[in-house]
């Protein structure tokens, strides 16, 4: 195993976003060579398991593996991507059928009855996914509910799957003219894919496509103001917890060689989500271990309840499973992993070494027309909120766009970025025509945007928040993100997320999380994120809201030297005092239309302005 | 399919959605109010069917008991709660309301058992005998933690309809129960007949659900619910506590829950772990209706018992998958109708 | 806390010392929970009564470990896995579904383990070619072949099905269509119905549009009155047929008269008393209700409690002829020899069916283990 992949099941284990409770006490962590060692060791003993244990603890190992793959695709689906399915038996119980139906009905290798589940389920998910992954919330949650019913009615009644008795008699699986029948050789395929899943899924989450996924949470608006096709994502990741859920079902029925319809109804579609909660759904190795925690549970309940309670009714044996797994909830809601992961020792970090830098596009020629707003118009119902604004912004320059409370700022950031749609006029970006772009194209453009209610992700670190910038400049796709097939582009764009950092203040801790810093630093940290999309165009919300003296004075250096490297910077704001100081030119707006445009001096002793400004407060 | 059967269907259709009416606007009350969708809600209406069986056949019904278990965990947590803020002068209420009232109930139907009454006041006991479970249920299991996300209050509602559905079988039994009909009358329009049971159930639906319309426009305390759906934040500015507004929740949402019970099993068989279907079926109704409107929701539940009505006649077999198969296309116009606010984080 | 660990640990030398035993160990898998509960737990009585009625053989006493499946075919084939590997049981014995005894067959097949299925399931031979699984009910074949003999006796001709959409109304359903091929009657549809459905107007009529001279009911228990309700509600008249899982206290009561004068087809226990002198299921009949009362306190009315009992019977039977072969329980040897000895069981009279098995075949019950009867006022009649 190399180093590389060794320190992804660490990630693995202590929590997949790579980060961990105690990422900032990472000094006083484990040597990668003691954690690789532990590593080995782990999976040494497991691999030792058979040969010690008795055989009903490796039957329960067994299932254990194949739930904690269908949980793995519900902690990627769910922990990381938030959104909540109870419809992961029901691509359990297609890829079982999908592989019993092959191998007994036509005699196939279970290897192709392997390919084939793969390729049902997948195309299942990318239909069922395409139709229902625009809901929203809770609406999502019950669609799966909807559609998961009724693919587990189907199975008993579709003609050729034997109805409501099943399939019986499918094959075990043979590895060349090895025999996978039987408890221990199943122990041992059960548990490779269990960990080259582990391994590919960590790995993912750690490159350009699992960040992107990891934003999904953060909502729509954040992943497209970052040049991320947030639904495309949420695809992928539905495909691929499906094909987990495929693994899963492949194994279950080689290993029972039997299927029916019971086993992938809306009971255990309930009991796969448990098992990504208890076990902590925003952590890989929570699958496994809220499987595991199921597992024992319901065998722990069954032995040793009939002894506590002689005489009480077995019926009774469900309502302990339930009440224990409420209590659970009521005291965990975060899951085990988390909290046991705060008494596991951490590995150090080391920071990423300088590497060539990523290609930058073609900035524009310093006072050139960069962003031309042309009478543009928005309204609300009958509510016009920017009424034909036109200004021009020109390469190199720092603009502010001021004015007081519902002048109609905000609108005009919006439009300009394409959160929301222009009514009426134009806005066009280096010659080209924006206005009818969605936000992402925008994005990919060249225009780079902060919010003024910061949108990080508090999770993850304070690299990572800054390569989630650099993800339209990078290419590795899903397949080289799980394989590693691209580590020199990843350390290209580490190295580039570092120095970003160095260059915003924030150099000295990488590996915090981004939740653990200071407003002010959060505020650095997002223009950093916008820095790593190598914008032509900085446009800022409110970056000065909240900050102390000092920290603005830093923020407006900072702003100064990007304008030296001929950046353009397009501030909305609020506060005059910071943008009197900085500014090139000011354009002012009030009640949707501009009032005044010029240099600060200018502004400051326009009447109009001081009237908009002060009329309000007299 | 010729006119008489479609009416035939339509008239079956439009009873089964009458009930899931009754349950539906429990639900959607109950979620308003306090954010959990009440998966368990069936159990209730089922815990009723069953309870009047009990009474028919003059056993002591395991309501009662369980009455009493829940109500003496909810008091003891009730209590310690009080205790451990220092609130001892609340003790006593505490105690009449999580004790005194539920086991005055239990007590009281233990009593009537085994004596042959009339058949309105067995109805009453029953309903009765159910009414307090859910607002005990809740201090128990939903109050600790009240703050979660809609989802995990879900996922927790789940987990306590398995262990309602357990506690239904260790108390009535596998078998299923029918009760005797509330009225043998039978109605004829035309060539059709209609059941007096099926008038019954469609003229109480309608009524109650008038009832309850009236109590949320002319009341206080139908007007503070309404407050507390649509602003926790600001109902407890004027002084309405969510918690005692739940509490009301989940008493009229347990009394239609009951009601529907009571009047379906004289037309099914119902089951101790009948309740999961009965309550989706509701469910799939409330989603139709958004789960904030009323008439909507009753318009859901309607059309979800007709849908369900001819979708047995077309192909029996498929009757569920046609059911929760046409929810998806309601979910998508529903998200693409309801323009959502941005900023559903869910950190 | 401290005596209770010494006891655990007492418990867990005790368990240690196990294996020098020659008990013989049962495993036992029913469904307390879930749908398929209604008829588990009237296995379960039935098992009871079994062990109550025969506790050891030869000499050695028996052990009964059970479990539930909660209805679930995989908690099914997890717990027969937990049976044998854990508990080192000689024989399993299950389970209340078709699909979760299937579950069991297969796991017994691998880990080479007799089993005795109380459900209707058809074993197949394994790869290998032999069988570890024989199924102790009438086939349903058998059974709804007594339905669709007495059809053509009665002169009924086209014939209606209502049953469950599960693995018992596929059953009963195949099991009466294959008496088409005798050209005697047709069914002329096959309407299906959930255990939880409110409602059965739109099957039935379907079903009645298509004019039938009978009906056949192809629902279990409560939920089987279901469909003869509504056929009373919509003025049907013509005859009613039935399946043996009609046969149930609940059903007689729920149906009350719209059931009235239905026939079908159950094995001869449930009309004990009414069996001619001489008949071969009296005697173990009247033993197992006895039993039956003994151990649960509530009479015997169903079949299912009776398969259970027939299972232990054959199992008890096998058993004394194995342990005659020098092997010991608890050992392949025996569990090996207590197969053979299972499937060579020859005219075993039970409570249900005289009991014969060979290698060949995992059905062992002929027509003399179907009785029919007929509902009136209440009570099944023996209607030979």
């Amino acid at each position: 195993m190399s180093s590389s992949s060794l320190s992804t099941v660490r990630d693995a284990v202590a929590g997949g976003g790579g980060s961990t409770a105690a990422a900032s006490r990472d000094s006083a962590g484990l040597s990668p060579a003691a954690y690789r060692l532990g590593v080995i060791a782990a999976v040494a003993l497991l691999a030792l398991a058979p040969l010690v244990v008795q055989s009903f603890t490796v039957t329960l190992l067994n299932y254990i593996g194949v739930y904690s793959l269908a949980a793995l695709g519900l902690v990627l689906l769910t922990g990381i991507g938030g959104m909540v399915s109870f419809g992961q038996a029901a691509f359990v119980g297609v890829a079982a059928y999908a592989t019993a139906w092959l191998t007994t009905r036509h005699a196939a290798s279970p290897w192709l009855g392997l390919a084939f589940a793969l390729v049902v389920t997948g195309l299942l998910a990318l239909v069922l996914g395409a139709l229902t992954l625009r809901l929203k919330g809770h609406f999502l949650s019950l669609g799966t509910l909807a559609w998961g019913l009724s693919i587990s009615f189907l199975f008993g009644t579709v003609e050729g799957l034997g109805n409501f008795n099943g399939i019986s008699q499918i094959p075990p699986v043979s590895l060349g003219p090895v025999l996978l029948a039987g408890t221990v050789p199943m122990f041992y395929l059960i548990w490779s894919v269990v960990a080259l899943s582990l391994l590919l899924a960590a790995n993912l989450l750690r490159s350009r496509m699992g960040r992107a996924m990891r934003v999904l949470r953060g909502g729509n608006i954040l992943a497209e103001s970052l040049g991320i096709d947030a639904f495309r994502i949420r695809l992928a990741l539905f495909v691929i917890a499906a094909l987990l859920a495929a693994l899963s079902g492949w194994l279950e029925a080689h290993l029972s060689r039997y299927v029916s319809p019971t086993p992938y109804g809306a009971g255990p579609g309930i009991e796969y989500l448990m098992m990504a909660i208890i076990g902590g759904s925003g952590t890989l190795f929570g699958a496994v271990v809220g499987a595991a925690v199921i597992a024992l549970l319901k065998n722990a309940v069954q032995d040793w309840f009939p002894v506590l309670f002689p005489g009480a009714p077995g019926q009774l044996q469900v309502v302990a499973f339930a009440t224990l797994f409420i209590l659970f909830l009521q005291r965990s809601r975060d899951g085990l992993v988390p909290a046991l992961a705060r008494f596991l020792p951490t590995v150090r970090r080391s920071v990423p070494p300088p590497a060539a830098p990523l290609a930058r596009r073609a900035q524009p020629t310093r006072g050139e027309v960069l962003l031309s707003v042309d009478g543009v118009q928005r309204r609300f119902g009958g509510l016009v909120a920017v009424n034909g604004v036109s200004f021009d912004v020109r390469a190199g320059e720092i603009v502010a766009l001021i004015g007081p409370n519902g002048a109609g700022k905000s609108t005009m950031f919006n439009l300009l970025t394409g959160a929301l749609k222009v009514n009426r006029g134009r806005v066009i970006f280096a010659g080209e025509e924006i206005s009818s772009l969605p936000q992402r194209a925008i994005a990919r453009a060249g225009i780079a945007r902060t919010f003024q209610h910061l949108k990080l992700r508090p999770h993850m670190t304070l690299l990572d928040n800054v390569l989630l910038g650099a993800h339209p400049r990078l290419e590795a796709g899903l397949v080289a993100g799980a394989l590693t097939l691209r580590r020199d582009e990843e350390a290209r764009a580490r190295a580039e997320a570092m120095r970003l950092l160095e260059r915003v203040g924030l150099g000295d801790r990488p590996f915090e999380r981004a939740g653990n810093l200071p407003l002010g630093n959060q505020r650095v940290l997002e223009i950093a994120r916008a820095l790593a999309a190598d914008p032509a165009l900085l446009v800022l919300d409110e970056p000065a809201a909240g900050l102390r003296r000092q920290e603005k004075t830093a923020l407006a250096d900072l702003l100064r030297s990007l304008r030296a490297e001929n950046l353009t910077v397009l501030l909305v704001e609020h506060d005059m005092e910071f943008v009197m100081g900085l500014c090139d030119r000011i354009v002012v707006m009030d009640f949707g239309s501009k009032i005044a445009e010029g240099r600060p001096e200018a502004i400051r002793n326009d009447a109009r302005v001081q009237e908009a400004y002060l009329g309000g407060v007299v | 399919m010729d006119l008489d059967i479609a009416t035939l269907l339509m008239v079956d259709g439009i009873t089964t959605g009458a009930v899931y009416v009754l349950l539906a606007i429990g639900m959607v009350l109950i979620f308003t109010v306090t954010r959990v969708i009440f998966v368990p809600f069936g159990d209730i209406a089922v815990y009723a069917a069953l309870t009047l069986s009990a009474l028919e056949a003059k056993h002591a019904p395991g309501t009662a008991a369980l009455v009493a278990a829940v109500a003496a965990v909810a008091t003891l947590m009730e209590v310690t709660s009080l205790l451990r803020h220092g609130k001892a002068r609340a003790v006593p209420r505490a105690l009449a309301f999580y004790l005194a009232l539920p086991l005055a109930v239990s007590g009281t139907v233990w009593a009537a058992s085994g004596t042959d009454w009339p058949m309105p006041v067995r109805i009453a006991l029953a309903i009765v005998a159910v009414l307090p479970l859910a607002p005990l249920l809740d201090r128990i299991v939903f109050r600790p933690v009240a703050d979660a996300s809609v989802l995990l209050l879900m996922i927790i509602a789940v987990a306590l309809h398995f262990a309602l559905a357990g506690i239904g079988l260790l108390c009535f039994g596998a078998e299923g129960v029918r009760t005797q009909p509330l009225t043998e009358a039978a109605l004829t329009f035309g060539d059709v007949l209609v059941s007096g049971q099926t008038a019954l159930i469609v003229v109480a639906a309608a009524s109650f659900s008038l009832l309850l319309f009236l109590f949320f426009n002319h009341t206080l305390t139908g007007k503070a619910l309404h407050a507390t759906a649509v602003n926790r934040l600001g109902a407890r500015l004027v002084a309405i506590r969510p918690e005692r507004a739940g509490t009301i929740a989940y008493l009229i949402g347990s009394l239609l829950a009951a009601i529907s019970g009571v009047l379906i099993a004289p037309v099914t068989t119902i089951f101790y772990d009948s309740g999961f279907l009965l309550g989706l079926f509701a469910f799939v109704g409330a989603i139709i209706g958004g789960l904030t409107n009323y008439p909507g929701t009753a318009l859901g539940a309607l059309l979800v018992g007709l849908l369900g009505s001819y979708a047995s006649f077309f192909s029996s077999s498929f009757k569920e998958v046609i059911v929760f198969a046409a929810l998806v296309p309601v979910l998508l116009w529903r998200s693409i109708a309801t323009t959502h606010s941005e900023e559903e984080i869910e950190e | 806390m401290k005596r209770f660990l010494r006891y655990t640990m007492l418990g867990g030398a005790l368990l240690a010392a196990l294996p020098a035993r020659a008990e013989i160990t049962v495993g036992f898998v029913t469904s307390l929970s879930g749908p398929a509960s209604s008829i588990g737990i009237l296995y379960s009585n039935g098992i009871k009564a079994a062990h109550l009625y025969r506790d050891a053989v030869a000499g050695e006493t028996i052990r009964l470990i059970q479990l539930d499946d909660g209805s679930d075919p995989s908690a099914a084939t997890r717990n027969a896995r937990k049976l044998v590997e854990e508990n080192k049981v000689d024989i399993l014995i299950g389970t209340s579904s078709a699909p979760s005894s299937l579950a069991m067959a297969a796991v017994a097949a691998e880990l080479k383990v007799p089993m005795i299925a109380i459900s209707p399931i058809n074993v197949e031979a394994s790869q290998s070619g032999d069988r570890w699984a024989i199924c102790v009910p009438q086939t349903p074949a058998l059974m709804m072949k007594a339905v669709t003999d007495r059809m053509a006796k009665n002169g009924t001709k086209k014939v209606g099905y209502i049953g469950f959409s599960d693995a018992w109304g596929d059953l009963v359903y195949n099991g009466a269509k294959a008496a088409e091929a005798g050209g005697h009657l047709a069914f002329t549809t096959d309407q299906r119905y959930t255990r939880t459905d409110s409602s059965v107007t739109g099957q039935i009529l379907k079903v009645l549009a298509t004019k039938p001279d009978g009906v056949l009911d192809g629902g279990s228990a409560t939920q089987g009155a279901l469909p003869l309700l509504a056929l009373q509600e919509r003025g049907y008249k013509g005859r009613l047929y039935g399946n043996p899982a009609l046969v149930n206290a609940d059903f007689i009561r729920v149906a009350g008269k719209s059931a009235e004068g239905i026939e079908l087809p159950t094995g001869p226990v449930i009309v004990a008393e009414q069996l001619p002198e001489g008949h071969f299921a009296k005697a173990p009949s009247l033993a197992f209700r006895d039993a039956y009362q003994k151990a649960n306190g509530t009479p015997s009315t169903d079949s299912f409690s009776a398969y259970a009992f027939d299972a232990w019977l054959i199992m008890t039977d096998a058993s004394k002829r194995a342990m005659a072969a020098e092997a010991k329980p608890g050992t392949p040897g025996f569990r090996r020899a207590l197969n053979e000895a299972i499937f060579s069981t020859k005219e075993l009279p039970g409570t249900e069916a005289v009991y014969s098995y060979t290698p060949a075949s995992s059905f062992g019950v002929d027509a003399r283990g179907v009785v029919m009867v007929r509902l009136q006022g209440g009570t099944w009649i023996y209607a030979p």
